[in-house]
C-alpha cells in the first residue's frame, strides 16, 4: 500500500513537472495536456467502486501538485477534484454493469465531461474568487485541449488495461 | 423491517456526517496551508529547479528537432517570404542611410539614455502553464517586484512580472487573456500617418490580436507594433509583434488585425527583467 502511494505521489510530481516544462514545447495551438488530471481520472475510474478514501487521497495529491505549480492559492484544484472524483464514482455506480467493468465507451465521454467541468470550475474560481480576476481563455484552444488530452488519456486507458487487466 | 429501515437511515446520516466532517477538516487544513503558500511554493520550486530546467531544455531541443521534420514542406515558402522581406529591408536601409548622418547624434543620445537608464536582471525560464503564465528562476531575493517589464536581448516584450516568490516569479505573457498593451504601429510602407495608436490584447494560447485602431487609419500586413509611450507599464519602443492580416469592418468604429508576436516562448532560455523602470520614470 505504502509503496503504491509513494509511486503515485512520485508520478503526480513528475507529471506536474513535465506538463509545466517539457510538454509546453509540444503545445497544440496553446493547449497543453494535463497529465496530472489524466492520471487522477484514470486512477479513480479504475478504482474499486466503494473506495471513497482512495478518491480523497488521489484528489488531495493531484490537487496539491496542480495548485503548487499554478499562480493561485492552494486548494481550488483539490476541491474541484474531490467533487469530480465523487461524481465520477456516483455515475459509475449508476451505469449499467457490463462484462467489461471499465469499458472505453464509458471512459471516453466521462473523461471529456469531467475535463471540461474541471476547466470550467477552475475558470469560475479564478474569475470570481482569485484576487487577480484572471479570465481563462475558452474558445478554439479549449477544443484542442480536449482533443489533446483525450488522445493521451486513451493511451493511459489502454496502458492501464494492459498492465492491470487481470486485476480489474 | 422497521429496524432495517432505521438502520439504513442511520447509515446514510452517518456517512453524510463523515463527509461533512471530512470536508470541514480538508477546508481547515487548506486555510492553514494558505498562510504559508509562498514558502511552500518557493520550497517546491527550489527542489524542482534542476529537474524542471532539464525538462525545459530537453523539450526545447526535441521540439525543434521534430519541428524541422514537420516544417520541411513550408521551408521553401518561408525562404521566398524571407527573400522578399530582405529586399524590402534593403530598400529601407538605403533610405535610412541617407538620413543616418543627420540623426546619428540624436539617436546615440536616446539609445544611451535608454540603455543606461534601465537595470536588467537576467533570469532563466523554467516553465509555462496553459494560461500563458511563465515561470522564471529569480524572485524577490533578487530584487524583482510585481509589475516589472520582461524582455529578451532583442528588446522584444514578453510581459510583466505577475507574482513574486522568494526565488521564483510568474510572468504574465502579453498573450494572456488579461493582458492589454498600448502600442504604436510603425508602418512598413510609406504612408501619411507615420505612427498609429492601437492596443494589443491577449487571447490565450500564446496568441494576441491588435484592436482599437481607428477605422480611418491605414494599416498593412508586415507593419511592426512597438510599445507606446501611453503605456505606463512598459518602456516605449519595445518590439511587440507584426501585423499578419487586417480585419476592417466599416460598420465598426475601430479595426482589428491578426498579429504574429515576436515573443517566441518555445525557443527562449533566458529573459531580462527591467528592475528599475518605475523608478527610472
Amino acid at each position: 500500500m505504502w509503496k503504491k502511494l509513494l509511486a503515485i505521489t512520485f508520478l503526480f510530481y513528475i507529471f506536474a513537472l513535465l506538463q509545466n516544462s517539457f510538454l509546453t514545447h509540444f503545445n497544440l495551438f496553446g493547449a497543453i495536456p494535463n497529465l496530472v488530471f489524466i492520471l487522477f481520472f484514470s486512477l479513480v475510474f479504475f478504482d474499486k467502486k466503494d473506495n471513497n478514501y482512495q478518491v480523497i487521497l488521489y484528489a488531495v495529491l493531484a490537487g496539491i501538485f496542480l495548485d503548487v505549480f499554478s499562480y493561485t492559492y492552494l486548494g481550488p484544484s483539490i476541491i474541484i477534484l474531490l467533487i469530480i472524483g465523487f461524481l465520477l464514482k456516483g455515475i459509475q455506480m449508476s451505469l449499467k454493469s457490463t462484462e467489461d467493468k471499465h469499458p472505453f465507451v464509458y471512459f471516453l465521454p466521462l473523461f471529456l465531461i469531467f475535463l471540461l467541468a474541471y476547466n470550467f470550475l477552475l475558470g469560475l474560481y479564478l474569475y470570481l474568487l482569485d484576487p487577480n480576476k484572471i479570465i481563462l481563455a475558452f474558445g478554439i484552444t479549449t477544443i484542442f485541449l480536449l482533443i489533446y488530452n483525450l488522445f493521451i488519456a486513451s493511451i493511459f486507458f489502454y496502458i492501464h488495461k494492459k498492465f492491470n487487466g487481470k486485476k480489474i | 423491517m422497521a429496524g432495517l429501515k432505521n438502520f439504513s437511515v442511520n447509515k446514510k446520516k452517518g456517512s453524510l456526517l463523515k463527509i461533512l466532517i471530512g470536508g470541514f477538516i480538508i477546508l481547515f487544513v487548506l486555510v492553514i496551508l494558505n498562510f504559508f503558500v509562498s514558502p511552500i511554493k518557493n520550497f517546491v520550486y527550489t527542489l524542482s529547479l534542476p529537474v524542471q530546467k532539464t525538462f525545459w531544455t530537453a523539450g526545447e531541443s526535441s521540439s525543434s528537432f521534430l519541428g524541422s521534420f514537420f516544417q520541411a514542406g513550408s521551408i521553401k515558402k518561408e525562404n521566398e517570404n524571407l527573400k522578399t522581406e530582405n529586399e524590402n529591408l534593403l530598400a529601407q536601409l538605403a533610405v535610412l542611410k541617407s538620413i543616418e548622418q543627420g540623426n546619428q547624434a540624436q539617436s546615440e543620445i536616446s539609445v544611451s539614455c535608454q540603455n543606461s537608464g534601465f537595470k536588467l536582471l537576467m533570469a532563466g525560464v523554467i516553465g509555462l502553464d496553459d494560461q500563458d503564465i511563465l515561470s522564471i528562476n529569480k524572485g524577490s531575493a533578487d530584487g524583482i517586484l510585481e509589475g516589472m517589464p520582461v524582455i529578451n536581448q532583442q528588446n522584444v516584450l514578453f510581459g510583466k512580472v505577475f507574482k513574486v516568490y522568494k526565488n521564483f516569479s510568474k510572468i504574465m505573457l502579453i498573450s494572456n487573456k488579461n493582458s492589454v498593451v498600448n502600442v504604436k504601429i510603425q508602418q512598413s510602407q510609406d504612408c501619411e500617418d507615420p505612427e498609429i495608436d492601437g492596443v494589443v490584447k491577449g487571447k490565450g494560447g500564446l496568441n494576441a490580436y491588435l484592436d482599437l485602431v481607428p477605422i480611418d487609419k491605414d494599416i498593412n500586413p508586415q507593419d511592426v507594433l512597438v510599445t507606446s509611450a501611453l503605456d505606463k507599464s512598459f518602456p516605449k519602443d519595445l518590439l511587440v509583434a507584426k501585423i499578419t492580416q487586417k480585419e476592417k469592418n466599416d460598420q465598426k468604429p475601430f479595426q482589428q488585425a491578426q498579429i504574429s508576436l515576436f515573443s517566441n516562448v518555445k525557443s527562449v532560455d533566458n529573459l531580462f527583467v527591467i528592475t528599475n523602470y518605475k523608478q527610472a520614470q
